[in-house]
């Protein structure tokens, strides 16, 4: 059963749009906001308040690649290995946070503190490549130090987690991982360039390499609340 | 002639995102004038002239677009698309990052035009931070009186929707926009009828760009004629062009259309890095057909780019320099097209698929030359054969670097590994 | 090719010129290329179109030529224009099917050797017609999936046959609305499942095996019985209710293995509810009346079909003489064929005399053919449509679909209210067009009531969903106590079905006869008890041992629905034929057969004794039957006026 919030967030949601049906995304935010991912219940209960049949919302939230159908960890990390971030190095990156995270890409580490995964879906970083986000945030110009850094903060901090974050319509939380605004148009000021052996795309690490196995796929992505970091 | 900035004047101004700094640089002034000196047919007749035409990557008209709708068919409804995800491309991110105001007054010009009370921005999933600072400068423009009813005793109301996507490429098509707007998975709708006549819940619809939109402000101030004379004949007005890859300074710069991809690398982009030589480039973003040095003098024109067999797409260049294997940049495309075909037809479904498992096994140089024929057949039988242009374009890429590189797709045959990589072939580019 | 290529063009009949292949025709604007191809007798492959649905263009099979297009189109999808040149058999059309069907095949797992389908599956007969002959994808890097999903008690899937037509999709969503099948996934990765994995519930899942154009969705019923090759098809009529759907009954080694659809655009538009098609191996049952017999002073004795029928005639002899006709009665039921019930109600009046003939246990006062002037494919030309309580439905399932269909694609406003409520439940009504009412058999008076109001000021029709397959043709040819042949008077009338057994059980009726009564006498066994312990003679024609031949003084053995020719008559009055799909249980002849030489051992010779002969007979005497042929519908309020 979803909390009162949730359901009078997702009732609210329903009633902003010319037809019920259009809140579907934002009510699966709310939902996975709430509960860390899709539950069974949680999709039952947006059915109803948007007078769907439910298998017409997992219909829905199984076709995006933001939702989590399985729980996940407390951060969750998502590197960009398209062409531009690898032509600048995201593979060594990808290589980094495997060794540092010791599970594969689309795993939770064995203290669920981040599920992380490499993605081929470009994340509109290119000016600031290599890039990841982390818990939304986007994180750009990456060299192992400062992916280091970033995974040793965010591990002593405890993840946004069940109802904690921002709601979807909700105010912008000022948080130190947004990105500076300049980041796109350049490495910022002081940050290291990019390694020598990180300039030719090398063959993807990991199972995503794999194009026959799971489609990877980010299970729960917590919501960035003030207290974060 | 350096970047021409019309979209980008403003930005790095403190506190630009906020309506207050926005207003003081005149920001706002362009609906207030829309309400005063167009009608609504006047206006559309005005984005006409402008000559603008779609940024998002199929460069179609803007007012031919507007002008389709059916006459007396209400209510109309407005989707801004920045559901940017094409790879390669970032320059809708900084649009909105950097001035978002710029953007909803365009969105709230356009609504005018075309009489809508309702605009949906579109935004990718993964552009959060983005979508709530929209969200913020909507509340803002509202509580202005930006938004509302009434507008600025126009009598005309509009209200703006944010809504955020959940990471899916294809609800970059518009008809695949309108579908996961309207709540099912998005996945592209038969054409026809086309959006003009029957989109968003059945109505008549107009999706545009988020620099599409943006450009209206500076039209309806500064008039369409004066818009038209900027850039070339057929390509009027100053593109953002994202520049990424193995180049100095990465980053989106504003060029006046028609200036030499020369020029924009060279000078904006301070270009190749560490004084290495182009191998290729994209000038469209992942979609793309590759370009090689000797384009380096077209001019950034959608047409001239055309002619060379490429497009510019939706503004997106991405250049790689001599070390960069082609192969592993086509196979990195093509897992993204594989990752992110909706699975409605079966070509792109399935040739996705293929593709991918054939490009796999070519990067790891466990390919016999036979098969680079297949990749071919494979890749015409996909071509023009699918639902939706992503099924196309995800043989475009491919099959221009096959062509270009021919030599390189062939050293990886039976090589057991990538000879670029491991330098035990030489290469040899067209 | 046809010499002349240019299509042509002109004349404003509304109608547009359009060649395909050389061939050209003229076609009504909005018709769609394929349907046009099919006209002309072009083939062209398609798994994602289909008829019953909105076009989708998924599977890109279709793809054909059209002349001044850049790119080739959808023939599933393209409507026909004026002047259009389509060619379906250019290098780039053959070329684009083979490659089609390469990536069709590409993750198909081809267990034909094992898959219910072969042999009637569209991938395999366009892949042996149109394909490559060999794929080039490495066959160890097809995906592999769940083989056996369990969808429900009556539906498997096999993931990795699917092609992802997103018929069945579209079937849950255009067709029955439930949408209880659903595309999950993304790309590669989609499959159709339900939510969170839960079994399908709608009673017409058994639609969905038929229109999977591969060995995807398969009948857990029919799941390994057969390939299609060694089955034996018969066109028949669905015998589980009287909404007539037609069906192709298959059988092998004279057993029924499946019923599969025969789309009759007028009745079940080609949708079976589960009942009616999962009901088909219940007709393998083996307990059946067998020997005719003949019981005599306590004594249950075999004899020949004519010494039963001698015996039969004897004793419905005396009883005639000695108590009179009136104490004769004589009960069909409504899974007989109209030429039994023909001849058996000619039985009752013209040879025994007695007033006192029915084919079922309840009575219809002031039946009548107006209850029935709604056909069921009207419903979609209706402007509103009333159907009084859930039984209409549940009755006749189909109906269901029927109702959707016309509200969904035709904008018929459906209302569903209680049986007791009045006209003002309903609402505005449109002003204009048919108002129907639909009820059910024990609901006719308020369907009558209802009528009454609202045609006061509207145009209504009304349709009464009989009972049993063929409830309706017993009405029309006067199986019933208080109408003759095609409701013809009947002066004072006789008993209807209870009254005759309770007057038996009273000792007024001394003598009954009684042909398919086990449909009926099941449900009421006591009564039929007390009856047949006071009757002198009962004669019993039955397939199935109950009550009723438990009790027979002569006992004939009946032929199942399967095992004969002759017609049945739906809720609606469309007359059908059935055709023997199973040889007969028993060596007796036919019912007709029996009850004509029943009549002729009676003093009557000369009865038509051929099921074909007798309907004959039947469409001579009842003229909305002549006017209505074969698959047509018996319109009784037309055929006065003629």
């Amino acid at each position: 059963m979803l909390g009162a919030a949730t359901r009078k967030e997702i009732t609210a949601l329903r009633d902003r749009y010319p037809h019920p049906r259009s809140a579907i995304l934002p009510c699966l935010w709310a939902v996975q906001n709430e509960q860390g991912f899709l539950t069974v219940e949680g999709m039952t209960e947006v059915a109803e308040i948007l007078h769907l049949v439910p298998s017409e919302v997992q219909a829905v939230s199984t076709f995006y690649s933001m939702y989590f159908q399985k729980p996940a960890g407390a951060h969750h990390v998502l590197i960009c290995v398209n062409v531009s971030c690898a032509l600048r190095g995201a593979d060594d990156i990808v290589g980094h946070v495997e060794r540092r995270l010791a599970c594969p890409s689309g795993g939770t580490t064995a203290d669920g503190a981040f599920t992380w995964e490499s993605t081929v879906e470009c994340l509109g970083a290119c000016g600031g490549a290599p890039a990841m986000q982390v818990d939304h945030h986007f994180h750009e110009n990456l060299t192992p130090d400062t992916v280091d850094a970033l995974l040793d903060r965010l591990r002593s901090v405890p993840g946004a987690h069940a109802g904690a974050g921002a709601t979807p319509s909700g105010p912008h939380p000022p948080t130190a991982e947004t990105p500076p605004l300049a980041t796109a148009e350049g490495p910022p000021a002081g940050a290291a360039p990019p390694t020598e052996r990180a300039e030719t795309p090398g063959p993807r690490t990991g199972t995503t390499a794999n194009p026959r196995g799971p489609r990877s796929r980010p299970r729960r992505r917590p919501r960035p609340s003030p207290d974060d970091l | 002639m350096a970047e021409h900035r019309l979209l980008t004047k403003d930005f790095g101004t403190e506190g630009l995102q906020t309506l207050a700094v926005y207003e003081r640089l005149g920001g706002y002034q362009g609906l207030r004038e829309a309400f005063q000196r167009f009608t609504p047919e006047t206006l559309v007749d005005e984005v006409k002239t402008s000559g603008l035409r779609g940024r998002g990557g199929a460069g179609f008209p803007t007012g031919m677009k507007w002008g389709f709708l059916p006459k007396d068919v209400f209510p109309r409804y407005l989707c801004c698309n920045a559901d940017e995800s094409e790879p390669g491309c970032f320059k809708d991110r900084k649009l909105i990052d950097e001035n978002p105001h710029q953007l909803i007054e365009g969105l709230l010009i356009a609504a005018y035009a075309l009489q809508v009370n309702i605009a949906f921005i579109y935004i990718r999933g993964e552009y959060f931070d983005q979508r709530l600072l929209l969200e913020r400068c909507v509340e803002e423009a509202r509580a202005a009186g930006h938004i509302g009813n009434d507008i600025h005793g126009s009598g005309f109301s509009c209200d703006v929707i944010v809504h955020g996507g959940a990471g899916a490429y294809i609800c970059g098509e518009e008809t695949a926009l309108i579908d996961s707007l309207e709540g099912y998975r998005g996945q592209p709708r038969l054409k026809p009828p086309f959006p003009a006549i029957k989109g968003l819940y059945g109505k008549p619809t107009v999706v545009n760009n988020v620099e599409t939109l943006s450009n209206l402000p500076h039209i309806v101030q500064r008039g369409g004629a004066w818009f038209k004379s900027i850039g070339t004949e057929k390509s009027a007005g100053t593109r953002l062009f994202c520049c990424s890859g193995h180049i100095n300074r990465p980053g989106t710069y504003e060029m006046a259309m028609g200036t030499p991809i020369r020029e924009l690398l060279e000078e904006e982009c301070g270009g190749m890095w560490k004084d290495r030589s182009l191998k290729a480039f994209q000038p469209g973003g992942g979609s793309m057909q590759v370009l090689l040095p000797q384009h380096l003098d077209l001019a950034l024109d959608m047409d001239a780019v055309q002619q060379a067999g490429s497009s510019l797409g939706a503004g997106a260049m991405v250049f790689m320099d001599e070390t960069t294997c082609m192969v592993n940049v086509s196979m990195r495309l093509v897992d993204f097209y594989h990752h992110e075909s909706c699975g409605k037809c079966a070509p792109c479904r399935e040739g996705t698929y293929f593709e991918s498992d054939l490009m796999h096994r070519l990067e790891a140089g466990a390919c016999t030359s036979e098969e680079l024929n297949t990749l071919a057949d494979i890749c015409d039988n996909m071509n023009g054969k699918c639902f939706c242009p992503l099924g196309d374009t995800a043989t475009w890429f491919v099959m221009s670097a096959y062509k270009a590189f021919r030599d390189e797709f062939e050293a990886h045959c039976g090589a057991g590994s990538c000879p670029v990589r491991s330098g035990t072939a030489q290469l040899v580019t067209a | 090719m046809a010499a002349d290529a240019s299509p042509p063009m002109g004349a404003d009949d509304g109608l547009v010129g359009i060649t395909i292949d050389g061939k050209s025709t003229r076609v009504p604007k909005g018709t769609l290329v394929t349907d046009v191809a099919t006209e002309l007798g072009i083939h062209i492959p398609i798994y994602c179109s289909h008829p019953k649905m909105d076009p989708v263009a998924v599977c890109r099979m279709c793809l054909v030529h059209v002349e001044k297009m850049p790119k080739l189109q959808p023939a599933c999808a393209t409507y026909a224009a004026d002047g259009m040149v389509v060619d379906t058999q250019r290098a780039d059309v053959t070329k684009t099917r083979e490659g089609m069907l390469e990536f069709l095949l590409l993750n198909h797992p081809l267990d034909c050797p094992v898959c219910d389908r072969g042999g009637e599956c569209d991938l395999q007969d366009f892949a042996f017609r149109y394909g490559p002959p060999s794929s080039r994808f490495p066959i160890t890097d097809k995906r592999h999936l769940n083989k056996a999903v369990v969808l429900s008690d009556r539906i498997e899937l096999d993931q990795e046959r699917c092609i992802l037509c997103w018929r069945c999709t579209r079937y849950y969503d255009e067709i029955t609305g439930e949408k209880e099948l659903v595309l999950q996934e993304r790309g590669i990765h989609t499959l159709i499942n339900t939510f969170d994995g839960q079994p399908l519930t709608s009673v017409f899942q058994g639609n969905l095996p038929e229109i999977c154009p591969v060995g995807a969705l398969t009948h857990r019923q029919y799941r390994f019985k057969a390939r299609p090759w060694d089955l034996q098809r018969a066109k028949s009529v669905c015998p589980e209710c009287s909404y007539g759907c037609n069906i192709n009954v298959d059988t092998r080694d004279f057993e029924v293995r499946r019923f599969a659809s025969r789309d009759n655009p007028q009745v079940d538009d080609m949708w079976l509810c589960d009942r009616g098609r999962y009901s088909a191996e219940s007709w393998n049952n083996v307990d059946r009346v067998r020997r005719p017999a003949v019981r005599r002073d306590g004594t249950v004795r075999d004899v020949s079909v004519s010494e039963a029928i001698s015996s039969a005639a004897r004793s419905l002899r005396e009883v005639l003489d000695s108590s009179g006709a009136g104490s004769i009665a004589v009960m069909g039921s409504a899974q007989n064929t109209n030429e039994e019930l023909w001849l058996l109600q000619r039985l009752a009046r013209d040879v025994l005399g007695t007033p006192h003939i029915d084919h079922q246990l309840e009575s219809f006062p002031g039946i009548g053919p107006a209850e029935h002037a709604l056909a069921i494919a009207d419903v979609e030309e209706c402007s509103a449509v009333v159907v009084l309580g859930a039984e209409p439905e549940h009755e006749a399932p189909v109906l269901t679909l029927r109702l959707r269909k016309a509200a969904t694609k035709r904008g018929v406003s459906v209302y569903r209210i209680d049986h007791d409520a009045g006209a003002d439940a309903i609402g505005e009504l449109p002003a204009q067009g048919v108002i129907g009412v639909i009820a059910d058999e024990t609901h006719r008076d308020h369907a009558a009531r209802l009528c009454a109001e609202l045609g006061r000021s509207h145009d209504v029709r009304r349709l009464t969903i009989t009972r049993e397959v063929n409830g309706r043709g017993a009405k029309d040819v006067g199986a019933l106590p208080n109408s003759g042949p095609g409701y013809a008077g009947v002066g004072a009338g006789g008993k209807a079905g209870r009254e005759i057994l309770e007057a038996a059980a009273a000792g007024a009726i001394r003598a009954l006869v009684v042909m398919g009564g086990s449909l009926w006498a099941d449900g009421a066994a006591e009564l039929v008890a007390r009856a047949a312990a006071k009757l002198d003679v009962l004669v019993v024609i039955d397939t199935r041992p109950g009550p009723l031949s438990r009790a027979a003084t002569v006992l004939i053995p009946g032929h199942a629905y399967f095992e004969k020719a002759g017609t049945v008559t739906n809720t609606e009055g469309r007359v059908q034929r059935l055709r023997a799909a199973l040889p007969p249980a028993t060596q007796t002849p036919t019912e007709t057969r029996v009850l004509s030489a029943l009549a002729a051992e009676l003093g009557a010779a000369g009865w038509p004794a051929d099921p074909l002969h007798v309907h004959r007979e039947l469409v001579a005497a009842i003229p909305a039957y002549g006017l209505a042929g074969n698959g047509g519908r018996a319109d009784f309020l037309v055929a006065a006026t003629a």
